[in-house]
């Protein structure tokens, strides 16, 4: 059976254990379901066209000289900017790391980008810098992309 | 018609197809690549990205914000702190959700390690599994889960170090 298969007979398991113990939680539950589905799919569908791009115009020896095993520690600075600059969903991030792994990115390189792209916004700043004060948006922004550097670092080290 | 143009969905769909429509009057043969690429892989996500909405919709619904702040407290002591750099991966969202309720915890007195915390722990995003999985492999998946917990646990300790007012 397809995986996606076994994810949707466990989430349609969890939705009736729902159903039985409250009916209208389960009701907005749903009503959730569909806005997340209906915010989700056009960019995902997006990031399917710029995937499709990148298939017609880039080479697998670009991407992996950019972001290959060869790229080493600079490999996964640049995909940690891109991460930081990309305007990804969190959802969107996985399909085009993967998308870039099978096209020679290594696995270093995927997770500073993963780790970038859902923890570092550009366009989120101002909402951090208004909610949470200038010093902790400042200091975590840093914090978080020398540690995922590292942590990035590491799982090339063991993935690879 | 303001409001559709202002309307995120019509805005990257429209961008979607004006840039597809853009390479195929380039050259056809790219185009050809482009949408058989966003064709094929749409089909192997959409039971996916299914599976995906019903876990973070029923996630939203049983258990929401106020609970979580309830549950995490100030995010202190050592069972605060496990729980901080923990529980955050279950939830769905974007940063854009996750300030504000962030801000609230901020002001029920959550230190500010606690806060960057949960920001890194909510970056573990379990309800993804499913996709994660499917482009990254298993061993990327639990490597990185692991990860983000110590990540957690780092940003926690470095942001509680470097304080909250200059010295």
């Amino acid at each position: 059976m397809r995986a996606g298969t076994i994810y949707l007979l466990i989430a349609l398991v969890l939705l009736g254990i729902s159903l039985l113990k409250e009916k209208q939680r389960t009701k907005e539950a749903i009503k959730a379901t569909f806005k997340i589905f209906y915010v989700l799919m056009p960019v995902l569908v997006f990031v399917f066209v710029l995937m499709g791009l990148i298939q017609a115009y880039i080479s697998r020896e670009t991407i992996a000289n950019l972001l290959g095993q060869r790229s080493g520690i600079l490999g996964i600075l640049s995909a940690e900017i891109v991460g930081c600059i990309a305007l990804f969903m969190p959802p969107a991030v996985f399909p085009f790391g993967g998308y870039l792994l099978k096209n020679g990115a290594s696995f270093g390189s995927i997770a500073g980008f993963v780790f970038t792209a859902i923890l570092i916004g550009i366009t989120t700043l101002p909402l951090e810098f208004k909610l949470l004060g200038k010093r902790f948006t400042i200091f975590r922004n840093i914090f978080t992309f020398v540690l995922a550097f590292f942590i990035a670092l590491l799982m090339e080290v063991i993935l690879r | 018609m303001k409001k559709l143009l202002k309307n995120d969905v019509f805005q990257f769909l429209s961008l979607s197809a004006v840039i597809t429509l853009i390479v195929y009057g380039i050259n056809a043969e790219k185009g050809a690549i482009v949408t058989r690429t966003v064709y094929n892989t749409f089909i192997e996500v959409l039971d996916i990205v299914t599976a995906v909405s019903i876990f973070i919709g029923l996630f939203q619904v049983w258990v929401k914000p106020p609970t979580i702040v309830k549950w995490l407290g100030k995010g202190s002591g050592l069972k605060g702190f496990i729980l901080v750099c923990t529980f955050p991966i279950l939830m769905g969202g974007s940063l854009f959700t996750v300030f504000p309720l962030l801000k609230t915890l901020k002001e029920k007195g959550a230190r500010q390690g606690a806060i960057a915390s949960f920001i890194t722990a909510w970056g573990g995003k379990a309800p993804l599994l499913p996709l994660e999985t499917k482009f990254l492999g298993w061993p990327f998946a639990l490597v990185r889960l692991g990860f983000v917990i110590v990540f957690a646990f780092l940003m926690g300790i470095l942001m509680d170090w470097v304080g909250e007012k200059p010295t």
